[in-house]
């Protein structure tokens, strides 16, 4: 069948692409690999091997072009394009859409390790032959998971410009694609709305060239232990290993800013699997990098800088099989499935183990050892010490996380921890307690050996201003739990060590501002994360007259508010209302009001909404109110998304009777009445208002009704007669959902009778919030800035260095 | 007794109580009558919600409780008190998987996943028929006269 409109030019043109960026690539490493075994006097090796590399960089720009090109155009005839766009989507989402799916991020990933192999190339100098086959290698792998061809049954890769959206298994047999002009009535199922914003913009970008990055230390490695040159590979690897920790310290952080600003985890951490993934090969990258720093200034314990590099990388290659395979099924809020690649996964992981650790096995006997050790007071030792305490730090991290991934491998069935955060928590912070000690420490340690006088004299000062801090802290933020007070003591020790180290560093112009800065950042880090986690406070208690006893004490998480629409309530130091809800676009707002509680100003009004996901289901995002010195982060549990239908609906319960006389009071199931007396009603226009003539009877009783707010509500219903039979007229509270009718007096002893009905529908519109309040949170944003530029410092620092 | 030596037993040691806690943190998967047999014991239970069961949520009697009925896996079914709000969308769900203990005849959960449809996965559920697009287009058309 012919079909119309289809443009497979544009998936032909992909797909050259691809093949040519495969060959190129593998023709890149072959020659680099010929040049290192085979000897290069001549360079042509190199001539050739350079050439191939530059064709496939074209050739994965070109794959890049393709796919925008695509997107731009709403080619839905490929899956691809019609899973991840539509036509309402505006141009700026194009990005996102672009790597939303597994094979738009992998092409995103191959484009950094290109850009990322074209500075390789003209830095390396003499590494340039045995470092780019490795990297080579490990590229031209990648890229067979965007190759989708069958090999012997199996699919190799899932490949975007082949896949239309016609041959795809889920759609071949759809009728309607068996029309020649489907396309003309097409569009696409578009961008996930939750991924429409500007970290989806960022943040992938920022974590992919992150994982582009820690490429290259692996890369030296390998070619070092290849070579046998233990020495040469450390200063070329150096700035590539920092800016590595740099981006992708980057990247897991702005997750974790996005979880912050637009998820309802709680907070900007939430152990979730997918950021551990990323959080462990950025551990053990800082840990090698500072190892590969003791080598540059003392050589030591070279096994370990190799191991530690090469582990990085493999971890990376690790965590994209984690999010990948669809092993993590629903331990993680981020759904990812299985897209039959896993062997294939799993075969680069295991290829990589092999040629980073055999390659270590297969030199072991060769790498110097040390001789002696380092003495206990030099900075090697405990930077030393660091790095092991980060690797332990991620193993812990890693065990736990790969809990699906043992059920696979042993047949069990555990569950995740319940509780991450106490699980994670209890390894974590003691960890960080030493690393934040040693971050300190060090910077008064000299390599080989400091004078131990001199050392604590130094140290004695910061140790008495963090001591200050620590115990202002506690008493402010009344903190008592001695792990956490260790570890503000340790983290602010770390902040006062490095900003001495920095004002002495910018006095003498030394090198090592980067670095001091850097720490600083970090140690803030520590303390911002300590103290609004440590100390945030769900203020969201249920305060309404509502009764609570029937909670199970077992279960004290109480920590959701009830608010109806327009009643105050009291809610930590503010009194908050519900006012309403709008609808914008997909978006259901709710405005809820801060007021304060003695004055009754109004001081701001926060708008936790629910996005309408047709996706993932609705999605509640927060709304945060930010001070200087705290947020209060709140979102919506429940509530309802729909306008609320007329209310001639109501239904009223069975109405019950009371008799009484003028003053007294009627206990009612939802209010107290008081009843304090009749009129007779003469107004015409009050008896025409009922349909009464002016003979007619009227008498009008007034009923004063207090609900559990003790506020008053005057209710009025009419009792009259009309032509000799008795009429009456109800009050009605809205407020109060009750219906008062005034069915009959007794003339004789002058007692009147009331029956009283209540709304059976009566619960006013509500929602169901949580509001939690992080204090000093700001202190960590800080922490993070500092940290990502003290990290751009020293890198430019060292690279200039080695320019000079 | 060298430094080096005693990194090395404090790393080993640290590794261990590592995975320990790993597997004493872990919880178990397991089914009603398992978690019926063993009450007071956490349990993980997969199952489904039984929709023809009455839901019961009262915010303002108790906004942090919500009853329901939900069918484990092998079918059987059990009264189930979730301590919390009742999730968004809930009746939406697919599977659950319940977190908590048998006590009585109910089973007290402290936390609830669940898992929707969702089209990320599934694809299916926002392609629209011929007739469909037809019926959206002449809505659209309507709508600019």
């Amino acid at each position: 069948m012919e079909y119309i409109g289809e443009r497979l030019w544009a998936g032909a043109l992909g797909n050259t692409f691809v093949i040519l960026a495969i060959t190129a690539g593998l023709l890149a490493c072959s020659a680099y690999f010929l040049g290192v075994v085979r000897g290069d006097q001549s360079g042509s090796w190199k001539k050739i091997a350079r050439t191939s590399f530059y064709v496939h960089a074209v050739a994965v720009l070109g794959i890049v072009v393709t796919l925008i090109t695509m997107l731009a155009g709403h080619m839905y005839e490929y899956h691809y394009i019609w899973q991840h766009s539509n036509s309402e989507m505006p141009m700026r989402f194009i990005f996102s859409a672009f790597w939303e799916g597994q094979e738009g991020s992998t092409i995103l990933w191959l484009f950094w390790h290109a850009v990322v192999g074209v500075i390789l190339i003209h830095t390396a100098k003499k590494w340039e032959y045995r470092v780019m086959a490795v990297f080579m290698s490990a590229q031209v792998l990648l890229n067979t998971m965007i190759l989708g061809v069958f090999v012997l049954g199996k699919m190799i890769g899932s490949n975007p410009f082949t896949i239309l959206l016609r041959q795809h298994p889920q759609f071949g047999d759809v009728p309607f694609l068996q029309n020649p002009n489907y396309l003309e009535m097409l569009d696409g199922t578009g961008l996930n709305p939750l991924l429409q914003n500007y970290w989806m913009t960022i943040h992938p970008p920022t974590l992919f060239l992150g994982f582009a990055l820690t490429l290259v230390p692996f890369a030296f490695a390998v070619a070092a232990l290849w070579k046998g040159d233990f020495k040469s590979w450390v200063k070329p690897t150096l700035p590539w290993a920092f800016t590595g920790v740099g981006v992708l310290g980057l990247g897991i952080l702005m997750g974790g800013a996005w979880a912050y600003e637009s998820l309802s985890f709680g907070g900007f951490w939430a152990w979730d699997p997918v950021e551990n993934a990323s959080l462990v090969p950025w551990l053990t990258l800082v840990g090698g990098a500072h190892l590969l720093l003791i080598q540059r200034n003392k050589g030591a314990s070279l096994m370990w800088t190799f191991g530690l590099l090469i582990l990085t990388f493999i971890l990376i290659l690790y965590s994209t099989f984690l999010t990948k395979s669809g092993v993590l099924g629903e331990t993680s809020v981020h759904s990812f499935t299985d897209m039959g690649l896993s062997g294939q996964l799993l075969f680069y992981l295991g290829f990589f183990v092999l040629l980073g650790f055999g390659m270590m096995a297969y030199r072991y006997k060769d790498i110097p050892k040390k001789k002696k050790e380092d003495p206990l007071w030099s900075r090697e030792f405990w930077m030393f010490v660091g790095a092991l305490v980060l690797l332990l730090s991620g193993f812990q991290i890693f065990f736990s996380t790969s809990i699906p991934v043992w059920n696979k491998i042993f047949g069990t069935d555990m569950a995740p921890p319940g509780d991450p955060n106490a699980h994670y928590n209890a390894f974590q912070i003691p960890f960080a307690v030493v690393v934040a000690l040693i971050i300190g420490l060090t910077q008064y340690l000299r390599y080989k050996k400091t004078p131990v006088k001199v050392f604590m004299g130094k140290i004695l000062r910061d140790a008495v201003i963090a001591a200050v801090f620590t115990l202002l802290g506690a008493w402010s933020l009344e903190m008592k739990d001695p792990l956490l007070l260790t570890l503000l003591f340790a983290s602010i020790f770390a902040v006062a060590a490095n900003t001495d180290y920095l004002v002495r560093g910018i006095r003498a112009k030394n090198g090592a501002v980067g670095s001091a800065l850097a720490h600083l950042g970090f140690a803030l880090l520590l303390v911002g994360a300590l103290v609004s986690q440590g100390k945030q406070e769900v203020i969201s208690k249920n305060t309404t007259r509502y009764d609570l006893t029937t909670l199970d004490s077992n279960y004290s998480n109480a920590e959701n508010i009830l608010l109806m629409m327009d009643d105050t309530v009291e809610m930590s130091k503010y009194n908050v209302a519900y006012r309403g809800k709008r609808k914008e676009g997909i978006n259901v707002y709710y405005d809820v009001e801060y007021i304060h509680p003695e004055t009754k100003e109004k001081l701001f009004t926060l708008q936790p909404f629910v996005q309408l996901n047709e996706r993932m289901g609705n999605v509640a995002e927060p709304s945060t109110k930010n001070y200087w010195n705290h947020d209060v982060f709140t979102f919506v549990k429940y509530a309802e998304l729909e306008e609320r239908q007329a209310q001639n609906e109501d239904k009223w319960s069975d109405p019950e009777e009371y008799v009484v006389k003028a003053g007294d009071t009627i206990y009612g199931n939802s209010a107290i009445y008081v009843f304090t007396g009749l009129n007779p009603v003469q107004s015409q226009s009050v008896k025409d208002s009922f349909g009464l003539s002016q003979p007619d009877l009227l008498v009008r009783a007034n009923l004063l009704a207090f609900d559990f707010d003790t506020q008053s509500h005057l209710l009025q219903p009419y009792f009259g007669a009309k032509n000799a039979r008795i009429v009456t007229f109800p009050a009605v509270s809205d407020e109060l959902f009750v219906k008062v009718d005034f069915v009959n007096i007794d003339p004789e002893s002058e007692e009147m009778t009331f029956a009283i009905s209540e709304k059976k529908n009566k619960i006013k519109e509500f929602i169901i919030m949580k509001a939690v309040v992080f204090p000093y949170i700001n202190i960590l944003w800080i922490g993070c800035v500092l940290m990502v530029i003290g990290t751009v410092v020293a890198v430019t620092t060292r690279i200039k260095r080695s320019w000079a | 007794m060298k430094k080096l030596h005693i990194l090395g037993i404090a790393i080993i040691a640290i590794a261990v109580g590592a995975i320990l806690s790993a597997l004493s943190d872990s919880g178990t998967y397991a089914d009603f009558s398992q978690a019926f047999n063993n009450p007071g014991k956490e349990y993980h239970v997969v199952g489904v919600l039984n929709k023809d069961k009455p839901r019961v949520y009262e915010p303002e009697v108790n906004p942090n409780l919500f009853t329901f009925y939900m069918m484990d896996n092998n079918g059987l079914e059990k009264k189930v008190k979730l301590h919390k709000s009742k999730p968004q969308d809930f009746e939406r769900s697919e599977q659950i998987v319940l977190i908590g203990k048998a006590s009585g005849d109910t089973f007290e959960a402290g936390d609830l996943l669940m898992k929707c449809p969702s089209k990320y996965n599934e694809g299916e559920e926002g392609f629209k028929t011929e007739d469909e697009m037809r019926e959206i287009r002449g809505a659209e058309a309507e709508a600019t006269l």
